[in-house]
């Protein structure tokens, strides 16, 4: 009888393994099923190609989204862990002045490398701007509290080194409330008159493309982007930079958060708080397990929300035109991580 | 934008229902514009017709219902008047005119290419007797390559059959090349263009103002010159001139520019007759509306 009892054990395993397969659709056809790609052909990704489509229009006004897929020679857990900690600072091109971690809990000192004695213009173009702040008026995303706080802490000085200190004590503000109280420690900024929330924003946005919130409810509950959950359960990378968003100055700080599902990776990478231009951002992926060449590979998709005040304006061919060049910025940045991905 | 209409489209076109549930996806854009370019001597056709000065004004306007993710339609109307200060007699039309609608399309053809196709249909003329040889329908297509997000170039090609030139090709670049300064060297209004700040520009440039019209049928033999009767004119004028453009809100631009025309014709091509006028001043406000 053992033998028997053997056998319908190893026949029940093999069955179960089979069930598992068939249930497992494979990374291409899990992409293809919450995704805007209906075709994907995995050798011209593996060739090193990436595939981009722009974001239906959303009813949100502010809002704007895209997606790309792309293809890395490193393994999935490899390129999650350096899709989490990747500087983009190094590029040029992709005008990132700095970029830097930041500590649990995060100190004054993590924020001591943001100079505004940089000569690039669009540094300028920030200090000028926290300058002419004052408690009632501001071109910035800031709080009424902050914009009198910064006001008093600069007085109208445009000294670069005074303009940092001030900044880096608004920034240690916002970074401890958000890792203190996650997205509920994200303020509102009073912008023209009307309280925006960037953890509304992006909720609104994902709330649109039921698909994508779908497949990464098992992220966005535990970062509280969806469901009632709002501390975050899962440790997330934490770091502030300052780039040039159109010739404009801007700082911003965020969270890129990991997690793993199953033989594949989810990552959210989210502004809670940005210092103008627009108001937050989220990127999105999910990084599968494939081979390149014989040799472990990642296939990615990359979701990114993004929302800015002056969308609301852009309508028309405008917004294609303006979501076709978003797609250009995504794509050289990917070009950039795969290249290290190559390389390194 | 009522509901019939939106029922009445949606029969018409497939896709059309999701308007009324998204207003992003209907943009609208009126643009308004008067001129007027002070006495300016006018000769041609072997006569001295004197000086002429001109008042212009353009009203256009356009809806763009989107029909998809890359597809948008081009509904709308234009009007333009050139009215020109002529002395009895002279072999000048006093008025010169455009009623047309506008119908055309905006299509990404890839990623960083966007292309359009615009047809004007309506009558050109000197609106004195309007017969079928008034009407015309110019077609303009272009595209546009997106090289990046402070370069983009810009190619058209202007289909008129009535006119002297049929198809005229034209290229163009808009550069941004520092955080203030962008070359937006487009016909008919190239430009450079300095950014005093968000809301306020100044600008340098040129515009070509350009149209083909059909003079009446006695408009020669009732001026002295019957090979003009039942004409066609090319009509050109080109500005040099500065300005500011101020957008007052989001939404809304107003312009306001002054300068030299230094050249304008008359081109009765057929009968081969040209009369043309040289330097004058000339002022000209705008308003331009995109929501």
């Amino acid at each position: 009888m053992r033998w028997l009892a053997v056998f319908y054990t190893v026949g029940i395993c093999c069955a179960l393994s089979v069930a598992a397969l068939a249930a497992d659709p494979g990374p291409v056809e899990s992409l293809k099923s919450f995704s805007d790609f209906q075709q994907v052909d995995l050798n011209r990704l593996l060739s090193g190609d990436v595939l981009s489509e722009r974001g239906s229009l959303m009813d949100f006004p502010n809002g704007i989204s895209a997606q790309t897929c792309f293809v890395v020679p490193v393994s999935a857990e490899e390129t999650a862990k350096r899709l989490q900690l990747w500087d983009p600072s190094p590029h040029g091109e992709l005008k990132v002045f700095a970029f830097h971690p930041l500590h649990t809990p995060c100190e004054l000192a993590d924020f001591q490398q943001l100079d505004f004695k940089m000569s690039q213009r669009p540094v300028r173009w920030l200090l000028e701007k926290t300058v002419a702040s004052t408690p009632v008026k501001s071109d910035l995303n800031l709080t009424h509290d902050e914009a009198q706080q910064l006001a008093a802490c600069v007085q109208k000085r445009a000294d670069p080194q005074k303009v940092s200190d001030c900044w880096a004590k608004l920034l240690l503000g916002r970074a401890s409330a958000f890792q203190q109280k996650g997205l509920d420690g994200a303020q509102p900024y009073d912008a023209a008159g009307e309280s925006v929330s960037p953890p509304i924003q992006l909720r609104t946005m994902l709330r649109e493309q039921l698909a994508i919130a779908h497949e990464f409810s098992p992220i966005l509950k535990r970062i509280g982007l969806l469901g009632n959950e709002t501390t975050p359960s899962l440790t997330p990378f934490y770091y502030w930079t300052i780039f040039d968003a159109d010739y404009h100055g801007t700082i911003s700080l965020g969270a890129i958060y990991q997690l793993a599902v199953g033989d594949h990776f989810q990552l959210v990478d989210m502004e809670y708080y940005v210092s103008g231009n627009y108001y937050t951002s989220a990127t999105l992926f999910e990084v599968w397990p494939v081979e390149v060449g014989g040799k472990p590979g990642a296939l990615v998709w990359r979701g990114d929300f993004f929302a800015a005040p002056m969308l609301a304006f852009t309508k028309g061919t405008e917004r294609i035109a303006y979501g076709a060049l978003m797609l250009q910025d995504i794509k050289k940045e990917i070009h950039f991580f795969q290249v290290e991905a190559k390389t390194r | 934008m009522k509901p019939g209409l939106i029922a009445l489209l949606a029969l018409l076109l497939p896709g059309a229902t999701i308007w009324a549930a998204n207003s992003m996806s209907i943009s609208q854009e009126l643009d308004v514009e008067y001129g007027y370019i002070g006495g300016a001597g006018t000769r041609g056709g072997g006569l001295n017709v004197g000086s002429v000065d001109e008042h212009s004004a353009d009203l256009k306007y356009v809806i763009s219902p989107q029909l998809n993710k890359d597809l948008l339609l081009r509904i709308g109307f234009e009007w333009q008047r050139f009215t020109f200060g002529v002395p009895d007699h002279a072999p000048l039309p006093g008025v010169l005119q455009q009623a047309s609608l506008v119908l055309g399309f905006d299509y990404q053809i890839a990623d960083e290419w966007l292309m359009r196709v615009e047809v004007q249909p309506g009558i050109y003329s000197d609106f004195r007797d309007i017969t079928w040889r008034d009407v015309d329908a110019p077609l303009v297509v272009g595209a546009a390559y997106l090289a990046s997000a402070d370069l983009q170039w810009f190619f058209g090609l202007r289909v008129d059959a009535r006119t002297q030139y049929p198809v005229l090709p034209a290229a163009g670049v808009r550069w941004k090349f520092s955080d203030v300064w962008t070359l937006n060297f487009m016909l008919p209004k190239p430009r450079l263009e300095y950014d005093v700040n968000e809301r306020l520009k100044l600008y340098l440039g040129a515009e070509i103002q350009a149209g083909t019209f059909a003079v009446g049928q006695d408009f020669g033999s009732t001026r002295g010159l019957p090979r003009l009767d039942n004409a066609i004119v090319d009509y050109l004028e080109l500005h040099l001139g500065s300005g500011c453009s101020w957008k007052i809100t989001p939404t809304v631009t107003i312009e306001a520019e002054a300068g030299f025309m230094p050249y304008r014709s008359f081109d009765f091509f057929d009968p081969n007759i040209v009369f043309r006028s040289h330097d004058a001043p000339y002022g000209q406000i705008a308003c331009h509306a995109r929501f």
